[in-house]
């Protein structure tokens, strides 16, 4: 299985692994790598070449998760192949060794230089680096250190990529991702927490064969692995379209696995190939299982409120038509009750004045006499306030 | 001042419900305006796309610009038809149009979507728009009530040389006026004729311009009435019964002209069917013809009305609802678009700017010599 | 001169039956649009109802999504202040034949929004685009109460709104390129070009297959004719399309504009007449332009 040092020429055969398994591994990687069919030649060759990278793996303020999912990957094992062909020198979780030991071979690897550096685990910066500190020496110290002489880094998960869960608000610890420490060459990101195994895989299977860490985006993420949003490759995509949203957890649009954009889902924000390769060998994927994507590939998906629906940047065409008449905008009740009201307001003071007005007694009030033909001097209002001048 | 021209003093001012429910109405009317301004037009109004329109157009400026028209026609009846004996309606008649005027425009603060760039109507010019001459007729005749209006103004301040300037121009703002009204009241008629296949027959008519015209002096001849009554009653004095009286001789006349013009319109373009289709179009045009034209001429053809103030007062306001209803079925009830009622913040915006319109009114008669009497 | 008044009213019926009788004159002013701007054709029996029109007018020109009701998203149902073209579908009850329907801005060759706007911020441009100047626009509306399609809609959410409606991609089109709609459209259902050309296309289609269009091309003559043409295979007031006549619209309207300044002329004439006559006979000290005497001012005259 996990083996130290060797060379990988007759490794697949020596492990059991049939050479049909061992191309359609290839073929599988080529898939994932988003590259033509006939790339599996080219890959297959480069994997039974030469002597095995060394691998240096060092885990900062993590959780082990990366590690983990990379573990899960086991039929027949694209970790077992890979690590025929990787020498995996240094991995705390996993190597045998421990202690000075350890210590030595990590030491040895970086003197000979031209290993590949993998870093899982954000790295703290508060207070000189204090706050993950490894046989004496800080996080930074070490991936300073392990970073220099290496021939590509890759920041395996979202605290490695982007900082992670240790960055979630407040971020006591000052941790950052390792692009914020590593400035002097290109870090590969493929966060996901945990990142998926097929992609880190596909990463270094693509360096391997070609020589350089594959296409990346503004946020060095492989562009094969997130270059699309999950919004768009996401099977229940038809019932988004379709207006057909879960509202509330066990309703029957759950039941039916309707679209769970209205629950939260981050999917149209987040760049990530879940819906294609899922986890666990394609077992299934978050929303798969009826929970939203919480967007884990994208930067400070921790500090993003979980459901409350996101805002949709591009626009797509709907799945219905709308009718030729013109909609209905119905006039509302209280509208109607207010100008009732009002109306019936005014007639009655109308109506009662008028009455009273135009009553017998009223009209003989009204009467215009005969005396006042001539214009006149107004009526002196209430003489009172005449002689208050 | 003289012992002919009596100002109530203003230190008097009576609080009584009358204008505790007035003030409340103002207050409530410039909230509700600030709340337009604030959350915009959707919130406030019931207005949708297709009824850009609604009662702020209807009334405050269709009807409210119409029954002010009583300024021009009591002006040209004194000044320019020489009738001396109706000159002491003239000051709170130019008083009532100049605040029908006002509030016509104050509205148009809050219906505006860009209420701040009301003066674009001063800098960018399109001829052929109704409205650009409605506005600009408005805005011009605003000017000139103002300077028929202040003479008032000037006695009271003893401002002789402002007072006497003004006084020498009052023929030519006169004429001016008369020029201008007759423009802007046909051009609101104008304005509805754009429409024709979204008005209903009963109401499109080619000759809109003539009869909102001629229905405007009819309605400004039934508000100084209404204005007299009212004033007469608020501020104690007495009411100007004969000068009315022959006032009013000339409402038949105008809707009479009125009621002729729009029965040969319907006879010549053959829609007199309409008139007994049914539904509602027959019910309000019939109303609208029978109670506030017909009646009215039938009432102030008879010298029993005229003799009693409150009937030439219920008479007048049947005129007045009847312009009222008439601007609202061309310009509302009859114009082709979603259903409408006024939401409640446009009700309080109108019966605030009527509030504070009366306000005015009040405080004007409190303050200045409005009243007078003919010339000796 | 004695007239009795039966004779009286007997003429002034006549009169006023007369004016009533005669059409108004006719529009002296020719159509205000250009007299070869562009023009686009939509067929509806080319269209399929993709939408990419809808999808792509609302990229090119930054336009906000809008959810319906259902909270469908990205369903606008009718124009409106966040779209500016829309696909309907026309489906009626039983056997009759179904439609999808594009709808947007007509750019009529003589405007009625063009000509109400009091300050001028709509414009018919040279390349047939009417367009909207945000910046002189102070919102009265009457562009909306005005346009026989019942096109310009408005933000009424903002408390600063501003119409909206397509603008035929006035902008792209300086630029030499197409509407974006045109360019988006995948099946040809849009043909772009010169108003008379594409005219031309329509009519030529009509006459190639017969009984497939109902024989007419909507907007060649309605209100004075669009640039935005329609064929379509059902009947146009199905897909709610209103009938109108060919008259252009401002026609209307220019008639009693253009009777302002001299009807200024006529009245103050009139009216200043009137005052010399009822003045004549008095002094100048008659005229009531001096107001009641007082003895503490001086009574000019």
């Amino acid at each position: 299985m996990i083996s130290m040092g060797g060379n990988s020429n007759s490794g697949h055969l020596q492990y059991g692994i049939s050479r049909r398994t061992f191309l359609k591994f290839c073929t599988a990687m080529a898939g994932a790598l988003a590259l033509p069919k006939s790339a599996q030649s080219t890959i297959a060759k480069a994997l039974a070449a030469g002597p095995r990278t060394p691998v240096i793996w060092l885990e900062m303020q993590d959780c082990a998760g990366c590690s983990e999912s990379f573990l899960r990957a086991s039929s027949p094992s694209t970790a077992e192949v890979v690590l025929d062909v990787l020498s995996v020198d240094y991995h705390e979780t996993i190597m045998a060794a421990a202690g000075f030991q350890a210590e030595e071979a990590k030491e040895k690897t970086i003197h000979a230089g031209g290993y590949l550096l993998v870093v899982e685990g954000a790295i703290p910066l508060a207070e000189d680096g204090i706050y993950c500190c490894i046989g004496g020496r800080s996080a930074v110290d070490l991936l300073q250190e392990a970073a220099a002489n290496a021939l590509a880094v890759v920041a395996v998960g979202s605290c490695a990529a982007f900082g992670g869960l240790p960055k979630a608000a407040p971020n006591p610890t000052g941790a950052v991702g390792v692009s914020e420490i590593v400035k002097d060459k290109p870090v590969l990101n493929l966060p996901g927490c945990p990142v998926n195994v097929v992609n880190l895989t596909a990463s270094i299977v693509h360096f391997l064969t070609f020589g350089e860490l594959p296409a990346a985006d503004s946020k060095g993420r492989p562009l094969f692995a997130y270059g699309h949003l999950i919004h768009d490759n996401c099977e229940r995509r038809g019932h988004f379209d379709a207006g057909e949203f879960v509202r509330e957890w066990g309703d029957d649009g759950h039941r039916q696995g309707w679209c769970l954009y209205k629950m939260g889902c981050r999917g149209p924000v987040t760049y990530h190939n879940c819906p294609s390769v899922r986890w666990n060998q394609g077992t299934s994927w978050p929303v798969a299982s009826g929970h939203g994507c919480i967007g884990c590939a994208e930067p400070d998906f921790w500090d993003a409120s979980l459901y409350t629906p996101v805002k949709i940047q591009a626009v797509t065409p709907p799945s219905l038509y709308p009718s030729i008449e013109v909609p209905e905008q119905p006039v509302s009740l209280g509208s109607a009750a207010v100008v009732g009201g009002t109306l019936g307001v005014i007639a009655g003071v109308a109506g009662s004045a008028a009455y009273r007005q135009l009553s017998k007694k009223g009209a003989a009030e009204g009467e215009i006499t005969e005396e006042e033909e001539s214009p006149a001097a107004p009526v002196e209002p209430a003489s009172s306030e005449e002689k208050k001048e | 001042m003289t012992a002919l021209v009596e100002t109530l003093k203003l230190r008097q001012y009576p609080i009584g419900i009358g204008r505790l429910i007035v003030w409340f109405f103002a207050a409530a009317g410039v909230a509700a305006m600030i709340a337009r301004w604030a959350w915009g037009l959707g919130i406030t109004t019931n207005m949708v796309d297709d009824r850009g329109w609604g009662i702020w157009i209807s009334f405050d400026i269709l009807t409210g610009i119409a029954i002010s028209a009583g300024a021009f026609t009591l002006a040209a009846v004194v000044y320019i038809f020489n009738l001396k004996q109706f000159y002491p309606l003239v000051r709170p008649t130019i008083l009532t149009g100049f605040i029908g005027y006002l509030l016509a425009a104050s509205t148009l603060l809050v219906d505006l979507g860009f209420p701040y760039r009301i003066w674009h109507l001063i800098l960018y010019w399109n001829v052929h728009s109704p409205l650009f001459e409605v506005g600009w007729c408005v805005m011009i005749y605003l000017s000139v009530l103002a300077l028929e209006f202040s003479p008032a103004l000037f006695e009271r301040l003893g401002w002789k040389v402002p007072l006497r300037i003004t006084r020498a121009i009052t023929i030519p703002l006169v004429i001016f006026g008369i020029v201008l009204s007759t423009m802007h009241q046909s051009s609101l008629g104008t304005l509805m004729t754009i429409f024709p296949d979204k008005i209903h027959p009963l109401w499109y008519s080619k000759f809109n311009p003539i009869f909102f015209y001629v229905s405007a002096i009819g309605a400004g001849i039934a508000m100084i009435v209404m204005e007299t009554h009212f004033s007469a009653q608020a501020f104690r004095y007495k009411f100007e019964g004969p000068i009315l009286a022959k006032l009013v001789k000339a409402i038949p006349w105008v809707l009479g002209l009125y009621l002729v013009g729009k029965l040969a319109d319907l006879v010549f373009s053959g829609k007199v069917q309409y008139v007994f289709a049914g539904g509602w179009p027959t019910v309000l045009y019939l109303i609208e013809i029978l109670v506030g034209v017909v009646a009215p001429i039938y009432l102030f053809s008879k010298a029993s009305v005229r003799r009693n103030r409150y009937k030439m007062f219920w008479s007048a306001t049947l005129v007045v609802f009847g312009l009222l209803l008439n601007r609202f079925n061309v310009s509302l009830i009859f114009l082709d678009g979603a259903p409408y009622l006024p939401a409640w913040t446009e009700i309080l915006v109108t019966f605030g700017l009527i509030s504070i319109g009366i306000i005015i009114y009040d405080l004007a008669f409190r303050t200045l010599p409005v009243l007078q009497h003919a010339h000796e | 001169m004695t007239i009795d008044r039966r004779s009286f009213l007997k003429l002034a019926g006549a009169g006023l039956g007369g004016f009533a009788v005669t059409d108004l004159p006719k529009p002296s002013q020719p159509s205000l649009g250009p007299t070869d701007g562009m023009a686009l054709l939509y067929d509806t029996t080319i269209c399929v109802g993709c939408k990419a029109c809808q999808v792509a007018c609302k990229q090119v020109n930054g336009l906000p999504p809008e959810t319906d009701e259902q909270g469908i998203y990205e369903m606008p149902n009718h124009l409106t202040g966040k779209t500016w073209t829309v696909i309907k579908l026309y489906q009626p009850e039983g056997d009759e034949p179904w439609s999808f329907c594009k709808i947007q801005c007509m750019h009529c060759q003589d405007p009625a929004c063009v000509s109400v706007c009091p300050v001028g911020a709509l414009v018919k441009e040279s390349n047939g685009a009417v367009t909207y100047d945000t910046k002189k626009c102070f919102g009265c509306r009457y562009c909306m109460a005005a346009c026989p399609f019942d096109i310009p809609k408005y933000e009424w959410e903002k408390n600063l709104p501003l119409i909206q409606k397509c603008n035929f991609c006035a902008a792209r089109q300086a630029e030499g390129l197409n509407p974006a709609c045109y360019d988006a459209c995948p099946t040809g259902a849009l043909t772009y070009g010169k108003r008379s050309e594409v005219i031309a296309i329509a009519e030529a289609r009509i006459r190639d297959n017969p009984g497939r269009y109902v024989p007419h091309v909507y907007g060649k003559d309605e209100a004075g004719g669009t640039s935005m043409l329609y064929l379509s295979h059902v009947p146009f007031e199905k897909l709610g399309f209103p009938t109108l006549s060919d008259q252009p619209l401002p026609a209307v309207t220019w008639i009693y504009m253009k009777a302002v300044p001299p009807l200024i002329g006529v009245v103050g004439t009139l009216v200043t007449a009137t005052y010399w006559f009822t003045h004549r006979k008095k002094g100048p000290e008659s005229g009531l332009e001096t107001g009641p005497k007082e003895e503490s001012h001086d009574s000019a005259g």
